[in-house]
């Protein structure tokens, strides 16, 4: 399993579901506030003509291939799913519920069997009909792509093993059966998976038409199912969004949106975006106030002003393969040489919570863990005592701030407890695959997760399983091998229901890995804010676990 | 940089200097008669001396790390506090979550100047380390960058210039291509190509063996890429001065190829390549900031003036002093340094027209 981290930057995705929400408001003049920031599916009776963001820059604009949350935050109103997240903030917006399923599916009592039935009527923006087999093509597609997400699907039958799709791409995946007559769609998987509903809601899932060339086709955008559809895209520049004209309210689970439209002007630096904003020249901006302005942004326009921490865990990757690390007092002793509070404090301007837990806060399974305290003198003697002292530490991290400082500071912590360390900042176009190929050998590194869906299989399984380890492409950067904690964690994989005895489990693997076996130093789970213009009602915000601002729910003053 | 100066610096004629003198008339040495012509211009020595105190300033960087700011140019001090006028304050503002009320963090405390016993005098930057520390160690390695680069951009320039320009037909031909297709990219884009890509792995091949975040790695870069700018020049010198009798007569008296090169025509070029040499400090000590500014030159944490600038750079509203202390350095340096090299040329030879071009 191949994943990616979803973006190393926050600040930019938010932005754009900004955009997305006002987007999705929709046509008509001012409208009423909403009562709250709460479901709204189908019109809302708020819509408004236009909503003008300043956004990141996407990766994509093609279904099959964006992995960032610019793009995800845009576009999850535009290509859809069987599944999909309810549009709701707070811990409600991390519940699935049918969007081109007609309902929840019939899974077999193995876990194995899925069977879904999609809606009546399914048409995409360019108004042909919604095929079942149009799922199987998106699916087949991903694979003919090389999409970042065909990772998640290699549980399907006649994806895997030699013969199998993903190897051939010749064929069809033989575990995807649909039925274009009668709407079905049965999905067959080799082992039970607790998160493959949760896969069946990612972006690598949304249907296009059979057909749809498999390159990308950001610029020439694929026929939509949701609310909205691309009008344009220009990369590096702006986009478009407008009303999908055959839409009809056919998802009557996700709001048919505010906006009749969403203009968007690509910026990625965050001072100029702010300054968009602040001028007046758009209504919304997704990157992350600057830590220089944010006093500024507090005092002056605090009531344009959210500030939220999401699904996303900063974390020290120390490499548990290789020695100084391989030591588990070596390990612990990072623990102790760092003060989280001071890294959020200094370097990212307060914005963000300390954190030992791997996973965030906010999940059912989460249990706080408050297993170590800033201590140098500790973390020294521990050093002595692992008999590491003097040893050299390669620390990578990226060459931009505020990353770059966080792996400076990283280093001084080290050099302080009697290490050595050399310091490589790499430009976040090459950072990842460096650390993550072993001919790197880094040895402690700067990293983090943004989740790519609510479920702890996407933290543990994904990034701290000794089985996933990989020569290449290694999302398991401090290859973490702790084979009875793997264990559990595959065993917890093929949980289908989350209980509060399976909720348990997770939280003693979280302990186990970042506590009894000191695998991994968390110390943030980092916030961010959304800035919005004078002209946004503030009372319409709404915030998604998942799919952050939710500009489908905006609404104008 | 050309500056305007009202001194005068017109040739010593034999009966002015012997007026002068007071007595007869003796023969002087052009290295005398330069430097009679560059103590009668203050403005050069004036900005000669201030380059000297910039330099000291700096070496003493270790001293005053130690036993006046009390830290290291890379040591952090996030989270701590210390003692100004009696009372406590925090090197970097603590900013967080308090219950529900967020509270904006992470200003760097501003210059301090005397009034914390030495600590903080320019300041501290986001992660709590002490400005002027780093402003000091910055500059060392500013200059040891920029004069390094200088001593072997020169002497590369002047080798090959000498070589070029003595024994022409195919070898000055191979030379001057070579000076030309360094010449043909923008000197930065090319110094930033190459410092982006030897910052990453270093330098590992032909038995020598470069780390990542050694500074030779800016150094030679520099070097690298202003090789004609000396070489070109001094190159049509030496085709100039190779026809002359005194290189004929040499040649006609068994000289060899080494020893006309070096005995008769480097002198002859000396008060050139002085002139270059100073002048090109200056030029490589911006090229260094650029290349620093831009993360292809002096790595982190190592500071420079120009790492410094770009750290600085995020925090211009809340934080001026980060970035402009710097440049203030850079901006005296680089004057001082042009100032004097040019008075330095106008010693030597006031006819010249030696100026670094790009």
């Amino acid at each position: 399993m191949k994943r990616r981290l979803k973006l190393l930057r926050p600040v930019g995705a938010v932005a754009l579901l900004a955009a997305l929400a006002l987007l999705a408001a929709g046509c008509g003049g001012g409208g009423k506030k909403s009562s709250s920031g709460g479901s709204n599916a189908g019109s809302s009776g708020k819509t408004y003509p236009l909503l003008r963001v300043v956004w990141d820059a996407p990766d994509y604009m093609d279904p099959a291939l964006y992995y960032t949350v610019a793009a995800y935050q845009l576009t999850n109103y535009v290509w859809t799913g069987l599944m999909g997240y309810k549009h709701e903030s707070g811990p409600a917006g991390a519940q699935l519920v049918p969007y081109l399923a007609a309902s929840e599916p019939t899974i077999s009592a193995d876990g194995k069997d899925y069977k879904f039935t999609l809606r009546k009527g399914l048409k995409y923006s360019d108004g042909t009909a919604v095929k079942a087999s149009d799922f199987r093509y998106a699916i087949e597609r991903d694979f003919k792509m090389d999409s970042p997400g065909v990772g998640f699907y290699s549980d399907i039958q006649g994806v895997s093993g030699a013969s199998g799709f993903a190897t051939t791409k010749k064929g069809h995946i033989s575990g995807i059966i649909p039925d274009d007559s009668a709407g079905t769609i049965e999905i067959k998987l080799d082992n039970p998976r607790g998160d493959f509903l949760y896969i069946l809601a990612l972006e690598f899932s949304d249907f296009v038409p059979s057909g749809t060339p498999a390159s990308d086709q950001s610029t020439k955008p694929i026929p939509a199912t949701g609310p909205y559809m691309v009008q344009s895209y220009t990369p590096s520049r702006s986009f478009t969004i407008v009303r999908n004209p055959h839409y009809n309210n056919q998802i009557p689970t996700m709001p048919s949106g505010n906006p009749d439209k969403v203009v968007g002007k690509i910026i990625t630096d965050p001072v100029a975006a702010y300054q968009q904003v602040v001028s007046g020249q758009s209504d919304y901006e997704f990157q992350p106030v600057p830590n220089d302005r944010l006093p500024e942004a507090q005092s002056k326009y605090k009531d344009q002003l959210r500030i939220y921490t999401n699904a996303n865990t900063y974390y020290f990757a120390l490499n548990n393969a290789i020695p100084p690390f391989n030591n588990i007092k070596a390990r612990k002793a990072v623990q102790y040489a760092l003060d989280p509070n001071a890294i959020i404090s200094g370097i990212y301007g307060g914005l963000g919570r300390p954190t030992q837990n791997f996973l965030p806060p906010g999940y059912p399974q989460y249990k706080k863990i408050n297993a170590w305290s800033f201590d140098l003198a500790k973390a020294k003697q521990l050093v002595q005592q692992s008999g590491t002292n003097g040893q050299s530490v390669d620390v990578y991290g990226p060459n931009e701030d505020p990353s770059k400082s966080t792996t400076e500071y990283l280093a001084n912590q080290l050099t302080k407890i009697g290490y050595k360390p050399k310091l490589h900042l790499l430009s976040h176009q090459v950072y990842f695959q460096t650390i993550g190929n072993q001919a790197t050998k880094a040895q402690a590194m700067f990293t983090d997760w943004y989740q790519d869906y609510p479920h702890p299989l996407d933290w543990f399984d994904v990034l701290l399983n000794g089985q996933r380890i990989t020569k290449t492409h290694n999302n398991n950067v401090g290859n973490v091998k702790v084979p009875a904690v793997d264990k559990e964690i595959d065993a917890l994989a093929k949980e289908p229901q989350v209980t509060p005895a399976v909720n348990d489990r997770w939280a003693k693997v979280d302990r186990d890995l970042m506590v009894t076996y000191a695998t991994t130093v968390p110390y943030m789970n980092k916030s961010s804010t959304d800035f919005f213009g004078p002209k946004i009602d503030m009372s319409c915000y709404t915030f998604g676990v998942v799919t952050y601002w939710d500009y489908g729910l905006s609404c104008m003053k | 940089m050309a500056t305007e100066s009202t001194t005068d610096f017109s040739l010593d004629s034999a009966a002015a200097l012997a007026a002068d003198e007071g007595g007869a008339i003796e023969g002087k040495s052009p290295w005398l008669l330069a430097w009679r012509r560059l103590r009668r211009n203050y403005v050069a020595l004036g900005f000669l001396a201030l380059f000297v105190v910039i330099v000291v300033m700096c070496l003493l960087a270790g001293p005053y790390a130690h036993h006046v700011a009390g830290t290291g140019p890379n040591d952090n001090h996030l989270g701590e506090t210390f003692t100004r006028d009696g009372k406590q304050v925090e090197v970097v503002s603590k900013g967080g979550f308090t219950g529900g009320t967020f509270k904006a963090g992470g200003i760097p405390v501003g210059p301090q100047l005397w009034h914390a016993g030495g600590k903080y005098v320019f300041g501290a930057d986001t992660q709590g380390r002490d400005v002027a520390v780093r402003l000091l160690y910055g500059g060392l390695n500013s200059l040891k960058v920029g004069i390094g680069s200088a001593l072997i951009c020169t002497l590369f320039a002047l080798v090959l210039a000498l070589i070029a320009g003595y024994y022409g037909g195919w070898v000055d031909w191979v030379i001057a291509r070579f000076f030309d297709l360094i010449w043909a990219f923008p000197v930065l884009l090319l110094a930033i190509a190459l410092g982006t890509a030897l910052s990453i792995n270093g330098f590992h091949h032909f038995g020598i063996s470069i780390q990542s975040g050694s500074l030779w790695i800016p150094t030679l870069v520099i070097s690298y890429v202003l090789i004609p700018y000396i070489g070109r020049p001094l190159r049509g010198q030496i085709l100039s001065l190779r026809e002359k009798e005194f290189i004929e007569a040499a040649t006609a008296q068994g000289a060899g190829g080494v020893r006309v090169m070096f005995s008769e025509l480097l002198p002859n070029i000396a008060s050139s390549v002085l002139v270059f040499f100073a002048l090109i400090i200056a030029n490589n000590i911006l090229t260094e900031a650029g290349l620093s500014f831009l993360g292809a030159g002096v790595q982190p944490p190592n500071p420079s003036w120009g790492t410094l600038i770009a750290d600085g750079q995020s925090r211009i509203q809340t934080a001026p002093w980060l970035a402009i202390i710097p440049g203030i350095a850079i901006v005296l340096t680089v004057l001082a340094l042009n100032i004097f090299g040019d008075g330095l040329r106008d010693a030597l030879d006031p006819r010249a027209k030696v100026r670094i071009e790009h």
